[in-house]
C-alpha cells in the first residue's frame, strides 16, 4: 500500500500551525506529535427541533491530532447526535465546534469539506454507477462548478481507492457489489476528498467478519500511515477498544468516561454505561472482553456492583 | 515506485475519459432517436389537406432554394423582421414553388415543434426524478401542470380577451404553482418527501378549480380549446411556436447537461451531498428552476402533454443507466423521438381509424403509450420506483 500523505494535506497542516491558537480541550492525553487538525466540540447541547430535550446535554468531544478516537455507548446514547453535531449537520443549541480554532460553521459548504469528512450510517447510490465514479464524487469539493478533474483529483482517487483495498473492482457497478464492498467503496469515497478529519458512523455495522477487518485496516492505515484526526462511532466495543487512542463512552446524552481504552473499558463502566455484566482482561490487542448476562432495571446497574 | 505507476495511468485515463462517457449504448439510443424521429418527421410532412405525393414531399424537405438559402432558413428561425435586421437585406424572398411552401411553412415546423417540446419534457422530467429521488417523478410533479391548467381555464373561460397571450400565461401559471408548492414545503428548508406533498396539495387544489370552471364554459368551442391545452396538443403549430420556445430550450438544456454532475451528486442522498460540500438547497432550487423553465416552454407552445417527461428518462436510464451526463443527452434525442411519433398518431388516427378528418391532442397518444409501457415495467421488474 502506498504512502498516503499528499502535498495538499502539508500545505493545510503550515497553514494551521502559522495561523491559529489551537486549542487543547479538557481531560485529553495527548500522545505523540501534534500532527493533524486539532478537532473539538465544546460544552455542546444539541437536540433535533422536534424534541424538547436535547440529545446531547453539555459535552465535550476533543479528537487529538492525528489520533483515532472511538465513540461507543448503548443504543440511544446520542454518539449518532454528537457526531452529527460535529460535522455540522445539526446546529447545536449552545456550545462551537471547532477545527483548528475556527468554528465550522464560519466556513464554508466546499471549504468545510475538503477539511471535514464524514461517512454516514446508510448510503445509497444508483446501481449503475462505477466503483470509480462514486469515488470520484469525493473530489466533489475541490471542483468548480463547470470544473473537470485535474490530475491531483485523479491521483487522489487512485490513491483513495488503493487506500480502501477497492482496486480490483473499480470497474463493476455498485449495484452488484457486497454490502461489505460497498462499505469499503464508500470509505473510498469519502477518503478521496483528501480531509484532516474523518468521522466515521457505524462503519463496521452490518459487515460480515472479514469486512469489518477490512474497514479496521483502512483505519489502522490512516492511523499509522497519514497524519488524519478520525473519529469513529463504533458498536463493537472489542473493535473500539483494539482501534482508538481514545475512547468516549456515551451514556443518556452524557460522557460517562473517556480516556485510553484500557481505562474506559472496566467491568464497572460495562455495568453503568451498557448495563452488562462482563469480565475485562487485558490482552496484546487491548482490553478483552467477556460478557456474561444482561443486567436487569429491576436490580439496578448500581445496585448490583 | 506504485505510486509514480498509478498516477500515470490515472492521467492517460483521464485524457481519455473526456470522451469515454459517450459510449455504444449511448450512441446506439441516439441514433436510434435520429431514426425514429426522422422517419416519423417524414411521414408527418407527408400527408395534409394539400395532396401531394409523398416524393414530391420529400423533395421539398431538401429543396435546396430553401436549404442552401439563408434569408429563407433565418426568415424562419427568427421571423421575416428580425432576419432583415440580422441580415440588412431589403428585397423579396424568392419565390418558392407551392409543395416547397407547404411543407416548409406548415408541415415541418410542427415536426419541429414536436422535437423541441420532447427534449423539453425529457429532460425536465430527468431533472425531477433526481431532485425528487423518485423514478415516477414527472415534469409536473411540484404543480406546474396544475397551475398552467387552472390559468388555462381561467383565461378561456374568464378572461378570453387574453386568449392570444395564452402561452405565457400558461407557463407563468406552472412556474406560479411551483414557486407555491416551495412555499409551502419550506420550513427551514425541504425535502424531496415535503416537496412531493406539497405538490400533490396544490395539484389537487387546483385540479379542483379548473374542473369546476369547465361549468362556467358556455360553448363548446371553448371546452374543446381548453381540452386541447390541458391535455397537450400540437395541431396548428408553426414557425411561431419553434420561435417562441427555442430560446428557453437552448437555456434549459444547456443548464441541465452543464448540472447533470450536481444531479448525480444529488442522487447520492442528502446527507453524503451535504457532507460533500453542496448546498443541497440551493441547488435543488436551482436546478428545479432549470426544471421547471423546461417545462414552462413545452406548455407554452403545445399546452400540458403528459407521460413524456415520465417514460423517456425512464427508458433511456435502462439503456445508458443513471449517469446524468448520459441521461439528459440521451433525453436530447430520445425525447424528440417519442413525440414526433406521437404526433404523427395524434394527427392521422383519426382520418386512417374512422375517415373522418379531426387531429386528437397528442397528449392523448402519448398517455396511450405510457400507460401500457409503465404495465410492461410494472411486470417486469422488480422495484420500480427507486433510481
Amino acid at each position: 500500500m502506498s504512502k498516503t500523505e499528499t502535498p495538499s494535506t502539508e500545505q493545510h497542516r503550515d497553514d494551521d500551525q502559522t495561523a491559529d491558537d489551537a486549542p487543547t480541550g479538557p481531560a485529553v492525553a495527548t500522545t505523540g506529535d501534534a500532527d493533524g487538525a486539532a478537532f473539538s466540540g465544546e460544552d455542546l447541547v444539541i437536540g433535533y427541533p422536534t424534541a424538547e430535550d436535547p440529545v446531547v446535554d453539555e459535552e465535550s468531544l476533543v479528537a487529538a491530532p492525528g489520533q483515532v478516537t472511538a465513540l461507543v455507548g448503548p443504543n440511544g446514547s446520542g454518539k449518532s447526535t454528537l457526531l452529527k453535531g460535529m460535522a455540522d449537520e445539526l446546529s447545536p443549541d449552545s456550545g462551537s465546534v471547532r477545527l483548528d480554532g475556527r468554528p465550522v460553521e464560519s466556513f464554508d459548504s466546499k471549504g468545510l469539506a475538503r477539511r471535514l469528512g464524514l461517512l454516514s450510517q446508510e448510503n445509497v447510490a444508483p446501481e449503475s454507477i462505477t466503483v470509480e465514479k462514486l469515488v470520484e464524487h469525493g473530489r466533489y469539493p475541490y471542483r468548480g462548478f463547470f470544473g473537470g478533474l485535474t490530475d491531483d483529483d485523479l491521483a487522489a482517487i487512485d490513491r483513495a481507492i488503493d487506500l480502501a483495498g477497492v482496486d480490483h473492482i473499480r470497474d463493476r457497478e455498485v449495484g452488484s457489489l457486497s454490502g461489505g464492498q460497498k462499505q469499503l467503496v464508500w470509505i473510498a469515497m469519502v477518503l478521496a476528498q483528501e480531509t484532516d478529519v474523518l468521522l466515521l458512523d457505524e462503519p463496521t455495522t452490518f459487515l460480515d467478519m472479514h469486512h469489518q477487518l477490512e474497514v479496521m485496516e483502512v483505519v489502522e492505515t490512516l492511523r499509522s500511515e497519514s497524519d488524519k484526526t478520525v473519529v469513529v462511532i463504533l458498536h463493537d466495543l472489542q473493535q473500539a477498544a483494539r482501534l482508538a487512542d481514545h475512547m468516549l463512552a456515551l451514556k443518556d446524552g452524557s460522557v460517562h468516561s473517556r480516556g485510553p481504552p484500557e481505562d474506559v473499558i472496566t467491568e464497572e463502566t460495562l455495568a453503568d454505561v451498557f448495563g452488562i455484566e462482563a469480565t475485562v482482561t487485558q490482552s496484546d490487542l487491548g482490553p478483552r472482553i467477556t460478557p456474561l448476562r444482561p443486567l436487569h432495571d429491576d436490580t439496578g446497574a448500581d445496585v448490583h456492583l | 515506485m506504485g505510486e509514480t505507476v498509478s498516477s500515470d495511468t490515472g492521467r492517460e485515463a483521464g485524457e481519455s475519459a473526456r470522451l469515454a462517457w459517450i459510449d455504444r449504448s449511448l450512441l446506439t439510443l441516439c441514433l436510434g432517436s435520429l431514426a425514429i424521429a426522422v422517419v416519423a418527421g417524414l411521414v408527418q410532412v407527408s400527408f395534409g389537406s394539400y395532396s401531394m405525393s409523398v416524393a414530391e414531399a420529400w423533395r421539398a424537405v431538401v429543396d435546396t432554394t430553401v436549404l442552401l438559402d439563408p434569408r429563407w432558413l433565418l426568415n424562419f428561425l427568427l421571423g421575416e423582421q428580425l432576419m432583415r435586421s440580422v441580415l440588412g437585406f431589403q428585397g423579396e424572398l424568392p419565390d418558392l414553388p407551392t409543395t416547397t411552401l407547404i411543407v416548409w411553412n406548415i408541415r415541418l415546423p410542427r415536426v419541429f415543434v414536436a422535437m423541441i417540446v420532447g427534449m423539453n419534457l425529457a429532460v425536465s422530467g430527468a431533472i425531477f426524478q433526481a431532485v425528487t429521488r423518485n423514478e415516477l417523478a414527472s415534469p409536473f410533479i411540484l404543480g406546474v401542470s396544475s397551475g398552467a391548467g387552472l390559468l388555462i381555464l381561467l383565461t378561456l373561460v374568464v378572461f378570453p380577451m387574453l386568449a392570444s397571450a395564452l402561452p405565457v400565461i400558461a407557463a407563468a401559471g406552472g412556474m406560479g404553482a411551483f414557486a407555491l408548492v416551495y412555499l409551502i414545503a419550506w420550513k427551514g428548508g425541504t425535502s424531496p418527501v415535503r416537496l412531493v406533498l406539497a405538490g400533490v396539495i396544490v395539484g389537487t387544489v387546483f385540479q379542483s378549480l379548473q374542473t369546476g370552471l369547465f361549468f362556467f364554459a358556455d360553448d363548446i368551442g371553448v371546452v374543446q380549446s381548453a381540452i386541447a391545452w390541458t391535455t397537450g396538443s400540437l395541431t396548428g403549430t408553426n414557425w411561431e411556436q419553434v420561435r417562441t420556445a427555442l430560446p428557453w430550450t437552448v437555456v434549459a438544456m444547456g443548464l441541465a447537461l452543464v448540472g447533470s454532475r450536481q444531479l448525480n451528486v444529488l442522487l447520492l442522498g442528502e446527507r453524503t451531498a451535504s457532507s460533500l460540500g453542496m448546498n443541497v438547497e440551493r441547488m435543488r432550487f436551482a436546478l428545479s428552476a432549470v426544471g421547471v423553465l423546461a417545462a414552462a416552454a413545452s406548455i407554452a407552445v403545445a399546452g400540458i402533454v403528459g407521460f413524456v417527461g415520465l417514460i423517456v428518462p425512464h427508458v433511456v436510464r435502462n439503456v445508458v443507466g443513471s449517469g446524468y451526463k448520459r441521461l439528459v443527452v440521451g433525453c436530447l434525442f430520445a425525447g424528440p423521438a417519442l413525440l414526433v411519433a406521437a404526433d404523427v398518431g395524434a394527427r392521422l388516427a383519426i382520418p386512417v381509424l374512422v375517415g373522418g378528418s379531426g387531429q386528437l391532442p397528442v397528449g392523448i397518444v402519448t398517455g396511450l403509450v405510457g400507460g401500457p409501457y409503465f404495465l410492461y415495467l410494472m411486470r417486469k421488474q422488480d422495484q420500480l420506483g427507486e433510481i
